[in-house]
């Protein structure tokens, strides 16, 4: 029931947080630089075409009005109408948003997983060469620039070794996938199309581990240290000096105490991973949300940098609401 | 009471330990903990393990299970039940611990699993220890529970210890190792940071563990007059090695070791013994002694005892020293000089509190804690007035009341004729504190001298000057002009608080509150820490607050005393007024409890519950806890009455002597 109280309370606070969000990057794109009307027309154009094309994007009204209609259209979940495209901000978005999302979710996740094995793995053999060498492991990974590591695991998975398909879309085109979502495994999944669950699978493959090697090492870092501080720690040194078996030891003494401040750093993780997915989903022709979002930036596509600043922004608060709940959830200490 | 035990020596004994000795390897230094121990505990006996911290106790309890820190070196024998605990293989180790020897840890709150619920952490000992499974081990749980006297146990089994007070915990703590069914439950400073009241009740715990399930107990703790009640016999540590092992009684009464003589004499006495202090501090080992440890310090030292260690000879049957010079003059006599209370001049009034309240207001509006109920104090410049009570009775907020850290919500509080609230920068100067940590109250990025001369900046004192100030407040505390420029970590506590002392006095301000300045300091040197203030509060110049829940220390030189409850004054008059001749139950019950010198000690007053359990309702604010509760009492608020030359809060005080006569 607090939880409950406590969600909505957040939920709530979330309103004045999008707005501010909304009023910034309106007046920020617009101070930007460049003109998204001579982008589009080309140079070729004459001031009169321009001229036209600004009262058809509603540009040539004061900023005001321009922001008004904004909103108005913001609260019917319309987001406008792409610069560059024509058509409407809300069908493209979703269209991009799924396949993002998932690679995001399934690779933030499997990293907290391994980050929390590997870490408590790691703490318990403190100083020793299995520690070591997971600890250069990520810090290697840490290292490598996601593009480049793309590239290689491209070059060895699909052209050395051919064990996954090249990178050239989400899924299999003769799979005949229905899309519902915009995320191809789930689309498969509800659909129960069996040939479209294998190809979208093994071509999320390679992004996802692109992404995991690149995100892992923060995480690993943080169990790590948290388990070690659990594992000196007066109360663990204890409960095995009252000589309770590792395995017991191991479950109710040192993990739960362990994971305590892991979900405010994994919310920070999700965050940067979902900004930082464009050169991944570059690499592997993911058509997904960052490319959208980078090429509305580039050619001041107004609506659509809007559109996609205030899906990151949400999402963020979104990952955090959860995080918190989940912190409260694991440390009986924390109020909320 | 403990019965006679020293036949108790042809009894199988379980762990002996023999010339057990640890050096710890460092990088840069080594540290021998411990030299040629030798003791033994049977089971169902208590045996005390005495001595100041750097002595070697902890070390002692690590060796037993098994866990000495990394980098030690041990040779000698931890025989437990026939076996080496020191060359056990992982598989025994894992056996013995828990099982052989149990350790009930010093601060309970640290050493309880935050993200578990103490109910699970005690089944996972009887799941591991009794074969217990399910049902049978939560029954199990909750008998346990109870018989450490946590009420409401279903309830508590599903509490996390965050959400436990401090004797709860240790009661938790301590139905943790004993459900481990240990053949031996080692305590380790039990009772540091209880209250009086409390410090009995969990002592008899540990006898009961030994009377009725015939375990063997070692209880390790500084204080040796608070423990022996319930010891058979005690054993005495300096520096690592055992100075003085003997009867319980025979030990606390006529200590033959020079060291137990000056353990039992620095603390001080509820009944008004006067505490002898004996200079210096514990050395750091670095290798085995060959000498005697505590030959430096020792009045009866001579050429012997700084060049040949003395062997551990027997006194008489069960009772042996390491020394050349035993003494055998009782101690009480060496305490008997009556403290000379200098007479101070009385003169003006420098604290006036009026009807004071204090509300810690709660996050979001309504509701709080409402910490002072209506206090009102008057203190004059060469008076010390002594505020005692359980923790959570509203000490420190009433220190902080005075230093204007917190407002009253109602009522008024001056200094030297000024209202708090209104002082300026340089008037706050004329109030001075002296805190409870004392390496923690000096700021560790300033040298001494700067943070002496603390309130000096503050009055806007010219620098010339506060170097003279400075010098003389140092001269005072005995201190050496070359500690000016160093820093907090590297001072001892004993000298950090000497440094806390000065700087509340270098300002000559009018009023200074010690609030518990001794609680957190060794024995010994508590007691030199006691002689500096006793010298301080009896200057004529400057009112002085000494803030205590340790009874025995306030009588040392309060004129006045106050017996704080729940934020309420319950009780009040000149000190040995209200030590002698108690009137509030409450009173009677906190001195009941304390531990007094050679003496047995039989409380009058039990109070019925812990404080945290005790909700304030209306009427008397000590209702619930109070054997003599009538219905008048819960329904009527008590007020200070006058009995004789002392005031108490309690209608019934004519009545108490019969009352207490019949129960």
């Amino acid at each position: 029931m607090r939880i409950l109280r406590f969600v909505g309370r957040r939920l709530l606070q979330l309103i004045p947080v999008l707005l501010g969000v909304v009023v910034l990057t309106f007046l920020l794109v617009r101070v930007l630089p460049g003109d998204p009307i001579r982008s589009i027309l080309g140079p070729n154009a004459t001031e009169a075409d321009a001229e036209a094309a600004r009262v058809r994007f509603g540009l040539d009204q004061p900023i005001w009005k321009q922001f008004l209609d904004y909103l108005g259209g913001l609260v019917t979940g319309d987001f406008g109408t792409s610069i560059q495209s024509g058509a409407s901000v809300t069908g493209e978005m979703a269209l991009r948003l799924g396949p993002t999302l998932e690679l995001v979710v399934i690779a933030v996740t499997i990293a907290v997983l391994l980050a929390i094995w590997l870490g408590i793995w790691s703490a318990r053999r403190a100083d020793r060469f299995g520690d070591h060498s997971v600890r250069i492991f990520a810090l290697f990974g840490n290292s490598i620039p996601e593009f480049w590591l793309g590239l290689v695991l491209i070059l060895v998975g699909y052209a050395a070794l051919g064990w996954f398909p090249a990178p050239s879309g989400r899924v299999d085109p003769d799979t005949d996938l229905t899309p519902l979502t915009g995320a191809d495994l789930i689309d498969a999944l509800l659909t129960g199309n069996g040939p479209a669950i294998g190809s979208a699978a093994a071509h999320l493959v390679l992004p996802v581990l692109t992404l995991v090697i690149g995100v892992l090492a923060p995480l690993l870092r943080s169990v790590r240290a948290s388990a070690l501080e659990v594992l000196r720690s007066e109360a663990y040194a204890a409960a095995a000096a009252h000589g309770l078996p590792e395995r017991t030891l191991l479950r109710g003494y040192l993990r739960r105490a362990t994971l305590v401040r892991l979900p405010s750093l994994a919310a920070l993780v999700f965050g940067t991973a979902l900004g930082s997915t464009v050169l991944v989903e570059y690499v592997f022709s993911w058509q997904g949300f960052g490319q959208w979002a980078l090429r509305g930036l580039l050619y001041r596509d107004y609506p659509v940098v809007q559109a996609s600043v205030l899906i990151i922004a949400f999402a963020y608060v979104l990952v955090f609401l959860i995080a918190d709940v989940v912190h409260a959830w694991l440390d009986p200490r924390v109020k909320i | 009471m403990p019965s006679e035990t020293s036949t108790r020596e042809q009894a199988v004994t379980m762990l002996d330990i023999q010339d057990l000795s640890v050096v710890i390897h460092r990088p840069g230094r080594q540290v021998a903990a411990l030299s040629n121990v030798s003791f033994s505990v049977a089971p169902g006996e208590v045996v005390g393990l005495v001595g100041e911290s750097g002595g070697g106790k902890s070390m002692v309890a690590r060796a037993i299970v098994g866990m000495l820190p990394s980098g030690s070196h041990a040779t000698g024998r931890v025989g437990f039940d026939g076996a080496d605990v020191l060359r056990m293989d992982a598989a025994d180790l894992a056996a013995h611990r828990g099982r052989g020897a149990a350790i009930c840890f010093q601060n309970p709150r640290g050493a309880l699993s935050p993200t578990r619920t103490v109910g699970r952490q005690l089944i996972d000992r009887l799941v591991t220890h009794q074969e217990m499974t399910g049902e049978r081990a939560r029954e199990t749980a909750k008998e346990l529970f109870e018989s450490v006297g946590i009420r409401n146990p279903a309830r508590r089994l599903e509490a996390y210890p965050h959400e436990l007070s401090g004797g709860m915990a240790q009661r938790v703590m301590i139905s943790l190792a004993t459900g481990c069914a240990p053949g031996l439950l080692i305590a380790d400073e039990p009772t540091t940071g209880l209250d009086v009241t409390l410090t009995r009740e969990i002592l008899r715990q540990f006898r009961h563990a030994a009377d009725t399930d015939g375990r063997g107990v070692l209880l390790i703790s500084h204080d040796l007059a608070s423990i022996a009640e319930v010891c058979d016999r005690v054993v005495v540590l300096y520096a690592g090695t055992v100075v003085e092992t003997g009867p319980a009684a025979k030990v606390l009464r006529e200590p033959a070791h020079p060291y137990t003589r000056a353990l039992l004499r620095s603390v001080p006495d509820v009944g008004g013994g006067r505490v002898v202090a004996t200079a210096g501090g514990m050395p750091l080992m670095t290798a085995a002694p060959h000498d005697c440890p505590f030959a430096p310090r020792c009045a009866h030292a001579g050429d012997d005892c700084r060049s040949t260690r003395p062997e551990t000879t027997a006194l008489e049957p069960g009772w042996s020293l390491a020394c050349f010079h035993p003494q055998q003059a009782p101690l009480a006599e060496a305490t008997s000089g009556e403290p000379t209370k200098a007479d101070t001049r009385i003169g003006d009034v420098v604290l006036k509190i009026e009807d004071a309240h204090v509300v810690y207001r709660s996050r979001f509006g309504s509701g709080g804690h409402h910490a002072l109920r209506g206090v009102s104090l008057e203190l004059k410049t060469g008076e010390t007035l002594g505020v005692v009570g359980e923790s959570g009775c509203g000490k420190s907020t009433l220190a902080k009341l005075i230093m204007g850290l917190v407002e009253p919500s109602e009522g008024s509080v001056e200094v030297a004729g000024k209202s708090v609230k209104k002082q300026s920068r340089a008037e706050r100067t004329r109030a001075q504190m002296v805190f409870q940590d004392p390496i923690g109250s000096l700021s560790p990025r300033r040298t001494v001298g700067d943070s002496i001369a603390e309130p000096l900046r503050a009055a806007k004192v010219s620098t010339a000057e506060r170097a003279k100030k400075t010098e003389a407040a140092l001269a005072r505390m005995e201190l050496d002009g070359s500690i000016l420029t160093r820093l907090p970590h590297e001072l001892s506590g004993g000298q950090a608080q000497r440094i806390g002392i000065a700087r509340a006095l270098v300002g000559q301000p009018d009023l200074i509150v010690f609030d518990e300045p001794t609680s957190a300091l060794d024995v010994t040197v508590q007691a030199q820490i006691l002689d500096v203030i006793a010298d301080v509060a009896a200057d004529a110049g400057h009112g002085s607050v000494f803030i205590s829940h340790d009874l025995a220390t306030v009588r040392g030189f309060a004129d006045r005393v106050v017996v704080l409850y729940l934020g309420r004054v319950v009780e009040e008059g000149p000190v040995d007024e209200v030590f002698d001749r108690p009137k509030h139950p409450y009173t009677r019950a906190l001195l009941g409890s304390a531990p007094r010198l050679g003496e047995t000690r039989t409380a009058a007053v039990q109070l019925v519950k812990d404080l945290d359990e005790a909700d304030a309702a209306t009427g008397c604010a000590l209702a619930a806890r109070c054997p003599f509760v009538t219905d008048t009492c819960r329904s009527q608020e008590q007020t200070l009455q006058s009995y004789g030359e002392s005031r108490a809060a309690c209608w019934r005080v004519p009545e108490l002597p019969a009352l207490i006569e019949k129960s």
